[in-house]
């Protein structure tokens, strides 16, 4: 069986799922295909007992209201995508441990998160507001950057873009200090490193302010439904307007032409055939999967020199309590075993536990909540001489220490309550995602592979013709917004060069 | 010190990006890529879901009337290595083409985790009266016979962290296979729990692996069997069903159990009722899967009027099919009626293996086997497993992945 498309992307996950969506909707031929039998990847559901876990999604960023929208709701919103949003406008509590301990509650909105941190670290308010001020300048350089497609005027950026020159080419503390932020409010301000997986002494700036004036300005949305929603709506799209999904389908080979172009890819044992092959699938399973003598020799040393970035443990609980009742008052707290970022990422020291029946209250049967813990690791700590027949224990006695962590910081008994529990690490997220050491996070965001150097070499990071990488590992990293983003501007430039005009 | 200002940091310095970035590129080899199972996470992984199992029976066991106990080896020449290991209470999907039909079924395995680093697994099989596939493998099964089996899946497993430090098994008829799997697991110091197993057979002599069992409970104080006859009367044994008073009887008295059971319908039906007059919290009561739905048309929520014969149309992975369905069976057993290979793992209604979409036509799915997710009911898609047709109906299902 050969079939000929004009458009196949290979997984459905939140990069595949744009993509697919906004191609079909641009009239091309388009057929998805998915290695799992339902959609999502990581944006997914699973159902246990009579709870259905969220198992990856924290706080969706930049999604904003109907009258206020962000990016990603005018994404959703122009492929036709219903979503039932929710919404948590307090950003987070934060615990750390220690010393300099300190137990802050942070809210949302430009005063809110200011007076927040003022509050916990007096005399930063100034320095915080001017962090969060240098956005602006961002916003307009990359306006202004796009508008002259990527070759702006030097001078003109030198005198009115000097600010994200900066932002764009330091790393997060190094603008703070500039700014003269003290320290307490710089590590309240870094919380969120985690969400990117770099620690705020070497990640971008510009990536960082990005991320946390979304969170500040629209808050966190949430879907009704758990991820699996977000999904499902963006399957619908893609079939109604004529998209093809496969399920269970997974891409054994790459298939290239004589010039090295992609040109096709095999599952279920059919070559199927497309003028553009959009993935999903981050690039070391695609290498692995084509002829090698066509990978050229760039785009292997770049995934050479790349590390990948970081896993997850994750702890799902199904409680047959309220969260009133478990004494438990937030949606997103923080838990850090030291103030300091850097510390923290390198002592694997954060866990963030979330309750979702704080932001959708009926998202588990009256009576009841859930919580999630998610303890940032790398797939390369599990012990090298771990067996098949170690692994649960191993994974239990973990999900445990932070059970009874959380316990004791908050004075709660959880583990009485504990109706249903599963219990993931990277080894499931290898399982599930098929990605090295379970990376989640594609290549980390390090020093020199950061959202803006990648973004300014996206073309030469990869030059195989006729392939086009969406995802976590592609050039914004990692994040259901920044899948969603980067899903919908590849698939722009891929339906650019098949449809001709902008 | 000067004041604090961001002009401080030096905005060339953006111009360097896209060189750094070239230099390391430039530096890195370009040799071939470690491959996946290289990676600890991607290794174990493989080793405990591996896609497919390719097994061969080793050795046929007469275990009491009409069961026999099955012996499975890892096949090395059709690429199985190893077995998987798994936790005690998880069972195979197996996978049977008999005659013209592609049929999966679930069986616990009887076999503990132990066991399994040994080198084998074991599935205890009864004859029973609608049993096609049952019956089947007790009928052909012989040594050598090569089987195609999921990795151990299922969740009706003990979890330190959730359950009490005691259980209490009910067991009814080939439910039994579970909680030999978990007694010899204690035994192993594998579980940490005790299991105080009420066992409910016929007669003594369809109880299976009593010898075994009375070995265990010497050599293991965490391990107790009453047998509970409900047509025969024998020493040490009681007489009836397993009961609320039962229950009570063997139950601890001044701390929390777990219960676990594991039987046919009729059973959880029963027991469902007993222990609802025990006040037990909602946590400490576990289901094994109900196993297939029968007699849909006879529920009360049932479309009126709807029984009969009609049109199935199936969309898989760029292929079509036809085939006649009824709304007796479910849209699954349709499909392997008619041959072809569709997903299916847990066929109660609850893992979502067989998760497919409902494209036209009419269904009835009841509600107290309904496992699906939420966004499952908003666009329109459905478990076949645990689906039955009340019109000519159109589906979009995956193809089997272990085909």
């Amino acid at each position: 069986m050969d079939r000929q498309y004009d458009v196949i992307v290979v997984g459905a996950g939140n990069g595949g799922l744009v993509a697919a969506a906004n191609c079909a909707k641009h009239g091309l031929k388009t057929l998805l295909l998915e290695k799992h039998n339902i959609p999502g990847g990581c944006a997914t559901s699973f159902v246990r007992g009579r709870f259905e876990f969220e198992p990856s999604l924290h706080e969706l960023c930049s999604v904003g209201t109907p009258e206020n929208p962000d990016t990603v709701y005018k994404i959703f919103d122009e492929l036709g995508a219903k979503i039932d949003w929710r919404y948590e406008n307090n950003m987070y509590r934060v615990i750390a441990k220690g010393e300099n301990g300190y137990d802050v509650t942070v809210k949302g909105g430009i005063d809110g998160y200011c007076d927040s941190i003022e509050a916990a670290c007096p005399g930063s308010r100034k320095s915080v507001k001017a962090f969060l001020d240098l956005v602006v300048n961002c916003k307009q350089a990359v306006e202004y950057i796009t508008k002259k497609k990527g070759n702006p005027n030097k001078l003109v950026m030198a005198l009115k873009y000097g600010n994200f020159m900066r932002c764009a080419s330091h790393s997060v503390e190094e603008v703070q200090i500039a700014l003269g932020m003290p320290e307490k409010a710089r590590n309240i301000v870094n919380t969120y490193w985690g969400y990117l997986g770099v620690p705020t002494d070497e990640l971008n700036c510009m990536h960082y302010l990005n991320m946390v004036t979304g969170y500040v300005k629209d808050g966190a949305a949430m879907p009704a439904k758990r991820s699996h929603e977000l999904s499902e709506a963006l399957i619908k799209v893609f079939q109604d307007n004529g998209g093809e999904v496969w399920y269970n389908s997974e891409v054994t080979e790459f298939l290239t032409d004589e010039s090295g172009r992609i040109n096709g890819v095999v599952a279920n044992g059919d070559k199927l055939f497309a003028k553009e092959i959009i993935s999903n699938v981050i690039p070391n399973n695609v290498y692995s999967r084509m002829d090698e003598k066509k990978v050229p020799e760039n785009d292997l040393k770049l995934a050479n020199a790349r590390e990948f970035g970081i896993s997850l443990e994750t702890v799902y609980i199904g409680c047959d309590c309220t969260a009133e009742e478990l004494g438990v008052k937030d949606y997103t707290v923080f838990v850090v075993n030291d103030p300091n970022p850097r510390v923290e990422h390198d002592t694997r020291g954060l866990y963030i536990v979330n309750s979702l029946n704080k932001v959708v209250p009926e998202s588990s049967p009256e009576g009841t909540c859930t919580l999630f813990f998610t303890y940032l690791c790398y797939g390369s700590d599990i012990p090298k001489d771990l067996k098949p027949e170690e692994y649960k224990k191993w994974k239990n006695a973990h999900a445990e220490k932070y059970i009874k962590d959380y316990e004791e910081l908050m004075g709660i008994d959880i583990r009485s309550h504990i109706e249903e529990i599963s219990v993931a690490t990277p080894v499931t997220f290898a399982r599930y995602l098929g990605t090295p050491d379970g990376t989640i996070y594609g290549y980390k965001l390090s020093g020199w592979d950061h959202l803006m150097s990648r973004t300014a070499h996206v073309k030469a990071d990869f030059t195989i013709p006729g392939l086009t990488f969406v995802g976590g590992h592609s050039s914004r990293g990692d994040g259901y917004s920044s899948s969603y983003i980067i899903g919908y501007q590849h698939s722009n430039q891929v339906i650019n060069r098949l449809k001709g005009g902008n | 010190m000067s004041k604090p200002n961001i002009k401080s940091l030096d905005m060339m310095k953006f111009t360097a990006m896209v060189p750094t970035r070239e230099e390391k590129i430039a530096a890195a080899p370009a040799k071939k890529l470690p491959e996946l199972k290289s990676y600890k996470a991607n290794e174990l992984a493989a080793a405990l879901h591996p896609t497919v199992q390719h097994l061969v029976v080793a050795e046929v066991i007469d275990a009491a009337p009409d069961v026999k106990t099955f012996v499975l080896k890892a096949d090395a020449e059709a690429g199985t290595k190893s077995l998987a290991y798994f936790s005690a209470g998880q069972y195979l999907s197996l996978s049977l083409k008999i005659g013209e039909s592609t049929i999966t079924r679930p069986y616990s395995l009887s076999s503990s985790p132990q066991e399994a680093l040994e080198g084998k697994y074991m599935l205890t099989i009864k004859r029973a009266g609608e049993g096609l596939v049952s019956n089947f493998i007790l009928d052909n099964w012989k040594v050598g016979e090569k089987v195609t089996a999921s990795a151990p899946l299922g969740v009706f497993t003990y979890e330190l962290l959730r359950d009490a430090g005691t259980v209490i098994g009910l067991a009814g008829g080939s439910g039994i296979t579970p909680f030999r799997s978990l007694a010899k697991a204690i035994a192993d110091g594998d579980e940490d729990a005790k299991l105080i197993l009420l066992y409910g057979s016929r007669t003594l002599e369809d109880a299976v692996f009593q010898a075994e069992f009375k070995e265990l409970e010497k050599s293991c104080d965490k391990f107790k069997l009453v047998n509970v006859l409900s047509d025969a009367e024998a020493e040490g044994c009681e007489h009836g069903f397993i009961t609320a008073d039962l229950i009570k009887k063997y139950a601890p008295a001044d701390e929390d159990y777990s219960i676990f059971m594991c039987g046919p319908q009729a059973m959880y039906n029963f027991a469902d009722k007993e222990i609802a007059t025990l006040g037990i919290r909602r946590k400490f009561v576990r289901h094994e899967l109900f196993g297939e739905y029968r007699n849909p048309e006879k529920d009360a929520d049932f479309p009126k009027g709807k029984e009969g014969k009609y049109t199935l149309s199936v969309k898989m992975a760029g292929k079509e099919f036809t085939i006649p369905c009824t709304s007796e069976e479910s849209l699954l057993v349709a499909m392997e009626r008619a041959g072809i290979a569709a997903p299916a793992q847990c066929r109660s209604g609850i893992c979502g293996y067989c998760h497919s979409q409902l494209l036209k036509g009419d269904v009835y799915v009841p509600k107290s086997v309904d496992g699906r997710r939420l966004a499952d009911l908003q666009f329109g898609y459905i478990h076949p497993c645990i689906t039955f047709p009340v019109s000519d109906v159109s589906i979009d299902v995956p193809p089997a992945r272990t085909v």
